[in-house]
């Protein structure tokens, strides 16, 4: 049953980390309408700013969390250099996209400067490793599989539950209703970045636990956000949530069968095959936030 | 464009398009064409050292590929983001046509704009009914594809190595490598020449004008026949070619090929021309592509600083500049009639 | 207080290079509820949107409550209490009508009321009760305006602005919109409202203003009346 394992353990591991670094993107995209290319950075700075606190002696379960929160600080500042001052230009979308792609290289090669090409590690949130049936898995790998819903779930529950959270869903749906009842734009869109980039920290903090960090770290996961988020639709928090773990398992699924070679192919096939009957995501309920 | 009248099926009318008042005629836009450009072939008696004449045949290459991107961004309204995997299948299908097939490179130049075309038909089909940001989506998932399909079959394009010693074009028996670049110059000044000739008059007839027209109203201008999916494909269709015989050409010059060309950071300098520049115009994207390519070598001893220079420009103009360099020079000829006549 | 609850001086304003509002003046307060009318296209919505903030004025002053309000964000203006409820009722199509509800009590000034509040509503409203966890998109056109009215309720307003609370909605569901309109000018909340509806307008409000060209082209205070011919001529005469 080893491959059972192996399946259901790197469907999991990678859904999760799929799923972090998409709902990031999908809940800026439902609030201000806008795609953030700059979302890989955060999940470069987090690991790294995460890195230089343990460098510095503090214990990793202060340095972690001081990661995240500094990300989502370093959000809202991206939000309000780059994105903030375009909101009302008719080419939002497109100048956005150019400026948070600016504004990624800028932090990219800012870190490069900082923390130098040498690939680095972050201590793993547990150390050891056990037997799980025929595989040996990382506790650490375990603990990202278990770490990952319950943010997500503390997401859901802050958008759900709590009166900002409802005014952020408020914000995503109607932004001129939402000034007519005392709602803070501005700052509500600070916010959205702002937890998205300290998502995509926390998700930076788990792959520099097992795997060297360099400055372009998040290229990868962004892309890979991306499909995800083809898939999922882009309209909710929900889709990209699902998609991030259906895609997981599917490239378990397919890399257990077909073998590394051939699955980026066959997700590309997949995901062709997709938009030609659903375009809109797989998951989009019936609505879209507007956009020509 | 509100001017143009778009109302009548374009098969029955005369070729010649009513001008929109402020509209340069294109005798005087040709006439200014042929000059810009004669004054360009001039360059090499001026400019001798062969890295001066590197730097200004990357200006070409690039603006080819910006310029035509402004084609199906800013005329045709498609974001196309996989524009530069349109690039890369140039620089590919030329390697492998003229290393593996042996194809003459001439030949293959314009076969690999040929099967740039094709590619762009191939993701235009599946954008056909999308809007907005699921188009930029589709098309980043197609160069992705495009990237993997490349990476994965190594034992053709030689995966993350790339390829090398790629057989270079010809002329008669003139010796392309000793001549500081004197060749090269040429042949990329005509491609750039070529390529806006063709632009200029693609957007200037009536295909041009529905596209526009499809942009801006697309309910109107469907409801006055004008078909999205024939008039879509066509813009893709068309900015592709150009952009795959620049991929060809950039291979047969550099002699190698890498899988660089797909990434991120090529596409957002090729971009930014394309913004900065000014959409819609043509001429701002291959302006912006002179601008910031000498910006950038100008910065070449400022090592790591130099991307981090460049990125801070791109966000400062996009910021304080929304209409990019061709807005700039325009508000600046604007101001100078009127200081001139007031 | 002797003065308006809300004046308006000179106001200009527009999009871009266009000019809605040329130099108007209106104050409201001081003559029971105002009604605004004219043609479409003239001003009355943008009139109403440069009061609630969303749309900065070029030139003029708008003071409501004794204090100038012409630059302060919308976010200031509801503290205040001056509430604004958008025409058509596209309010929040994803919430319930409970978090709406939560929301209009979003600002500090209406939280501490808000369960007394939401009675008030609810007594008006009582079919919200009914739907109370449904999705606004799936309610009727006249309950979705409920809920917008009720959502404006939940804030507490010293002045309330309804721009065409009765639009395309069938008769019998706009009278007992009107209703419950006239009941809570009956309350004690003064209000500004837009209307196609001459009958409707007539009976809710005493001091009339008619808008052309962005600008106030009759005022009917009270007293003054204008016969209802005369009125119905200004409806459809331009």
């Amino acid at each position: 049953m080893g491959g059972t394992a192996d399946i259901l353990f790197g469907g999991l591991f990678q859904g999760s980390l799929y799923a972090m670094m998409a709902v990031g993107l999908a809940l800026v995209w439902t609030t201000i309408g806008v795609f953030n290319f700059s979302h890989g950075v955060f999940m470069m700075l987090g690991a790294y700013f995460a890195w230089q606190l343990v460098t510095w002696g503090l214990p990793p379960f202060l340095a972690f969390p001081l990661s995240v929160l500094a990300m989502a600080g370093m959000g809202w500042v991206l939000q309000a250099s780059v994105v903030r001052p375009l909101i009302g230009r008719s080419n939002l979308v497109l100048v956005v996209v150019i400026t948070t792609l600016a504004a990624g290289s800028l932090i990219e090669n800012g870190a490069l400067e900082v923390w130098g090409p040498r690939s680095k590690q972050i201590p793993p949130l547990v150390s050891g490793n056990v037997m799980l049936g025929s595989i040996g898995v990382s506790l650490h790998q375990i603990a990202i599989i278990l770490v990952t819903p319950l943010a997500l779930g503390a997401l859901w529950l802050f958008l759900n539950r709590t009166r900002l959270g409802l005014a952020l869903r408020a914000v995503a749906q109607n932004e001129d209703a939402s000034r007519l009842v005392g709602l803070n734009v501005t700052m509500l869109y600070g916010l959205s970045f702002g937890i998205a980039a300290a998502l995509a920290a926390l998700a930076g903090i788990f792959l520099g636990g097992y795997r060297f960090m360099s400055p372009v770290m998040g290229v990868d996961p962004l892309l890979k956000a991306l499909i995800v988020v083809v898939f999922g639709g882009i309209s909710s928090i929900s889709g990209p949530i699902y998609a991030a773990y259906l895609i997981g398992f599917f490239e378990a699924i397919a890399s257990y069968y077909f073998g590394l070679y051939w699955t980026p192919a066959l997700l590309f096939a997949a995901l062709i095959l997709t938009l030609m009957v659903k375009p809109e995501g797989l998951f989009t309920p019936n609505r879209s936030r507007g956009l020509a | 464009m509100s001017a143009v009248d778009t109302s009548t099926p374009s098969a029955v009318l005369p070729k010649a398009v009513p001008l929109t008042p402020g509209r340069v005629s294109w005798q005087r836009e040709a006439l200014a064409l042929v000059v810009g450009f004669a004054l360009l072939a001039l360059l090499p008696l001026v400019i001798t050292d062969s890295y001066s004449r590197h730097v200004l045949i990357m200006i070409f290459i690039y603006g080819v590929v910006a310029s035509n991107w402004d084609l199906s961004l800013g005329y045709g309204g498609v974001f196309n983001f996989g524009h530069l995997a349109l690039f890369g299948i140039g620089v590919y299908a030329y390697s492998l046509l003229t290393k593996l097939a042996e194809m003459n490179p001439w030949i293959a130049l314009v076969v690999s704009g040929l099967i740039a075309v094709v590619a762009a038909v191939a993701v235009t089909v599946p954008i056909l009914r999308l809007k907005g940001i699921y188009i930029i989506l589709v098309t980043f998932g197609f160069a992705q594809l495009v990237m993997q399909v490349i990476l994965s079959q190594s034992d053709y394009t030689g995966g993350t190595q790339g390829i090398v010693r790629i057989p270079t074009v010809t002329w008669f028996d003139h010796n392309m490598v000793r001549d500081a670049k004197f060749a090269y110059f040429y042949i990329a000044l005509a491609m750039l020449g070529a390529s806006t000739v063709f632009l200029r008059a693609l957007v200037r007839s009536r295909t041009g004008i529905s596209i526009v027209a499809l942009r801006d109203n697309e309910e109107y201008a469907v409801s006055r026949g004008i078909s999205l999916a024939r008039q879509r494909l066509i813009t893709l269709a068309a900015s592709a070619f150009f952009t795959g015989i620049a991929g060809a050409f950039y291979a047969a010059y550099q002699r190698n090929a890498s899988i660089e060309v797909f990434g991120m950071s090529l596409a957002t300098i090729i971009l930014s021309m394309v913004l900065l520049g000014g959409t819609s115009t043509i001429y701002g994207a291959i302006i912006a592509s002179f601008v910031l390519t000498v910006f950038s070598e100008s910065m070449a001893d400022f090592g790591a600083w130099r991307p981090i220079i460049t990125a801070l420009l791109i966000i400062v103009v996009m910021l304080v500049y929304p209409s990019g360099i061709m807005g700039m020079l325009k508000s600046a000829s604007r101001w100078m009639t009127r200081s001139r006549n007031g | 207080m002797t003065g308006p609850m809300l004046s308006v001086s000179e106001l200009t304003a527009g999009y871009g290079r266009i000019t809605v509002l040329d130099k108007i003046s209106i104050e409201a307060g001081r003559f029971g509820n105002v009604g605004l009318f004219g043609p479409n296209g003239h001003g009355k919505t943008t009139l109403l949107r440069a009061v609630s903030g969303l749309l900065k004025p070029r030139q003029g002053r708008i003071v409501f409550d004794g204090e100038d309000i012409t630059e302060a964000t919308s976010r200031a203006i509801v503290k205040k209490g001056l509430i604004h409820v958008p025409q058509g009722n596209t309010l929040f199509p994803d919430l319930s009508i409970a978090d709406c509800m939560a929301l209009g009590a979003y600002s500090p000034r209406a939280r501490p009321l808000e369960d007394e509040n939401r009675e008030k509503v609810l007594a008006l409203f009582p079919k919200l009760r009914e739907r109370w966890r449904q999705r606004v998109a799936t309610l009727s056109g006249g309950e979705r305006q409920m809920v917008s009215i009720g959502t404006a309720l939940m804030s507490h307003p010293k002045l309330l602005i309804l721009d065409e609370p009765t639009l395309g909605l069938a008769p019998k569901i706009k009278d007992e919109l009107c209703r419950s309109v006239l009941e809570i000018s009956k309350s004690g909340v003064p209000l500004i409202v837009v209307e196609q509806d001459v009958e409707f307008l007539l009976e809710l409000s005493q001091h009339l203003y008619f808008l052309n060209h962005g600008q106030v082209e009759t005022e009917i205070k009270p007293g003054e009346s204008l016969g209802h011919s005369e009125i119905m001529a200004m409806y459809f005469g331009h």
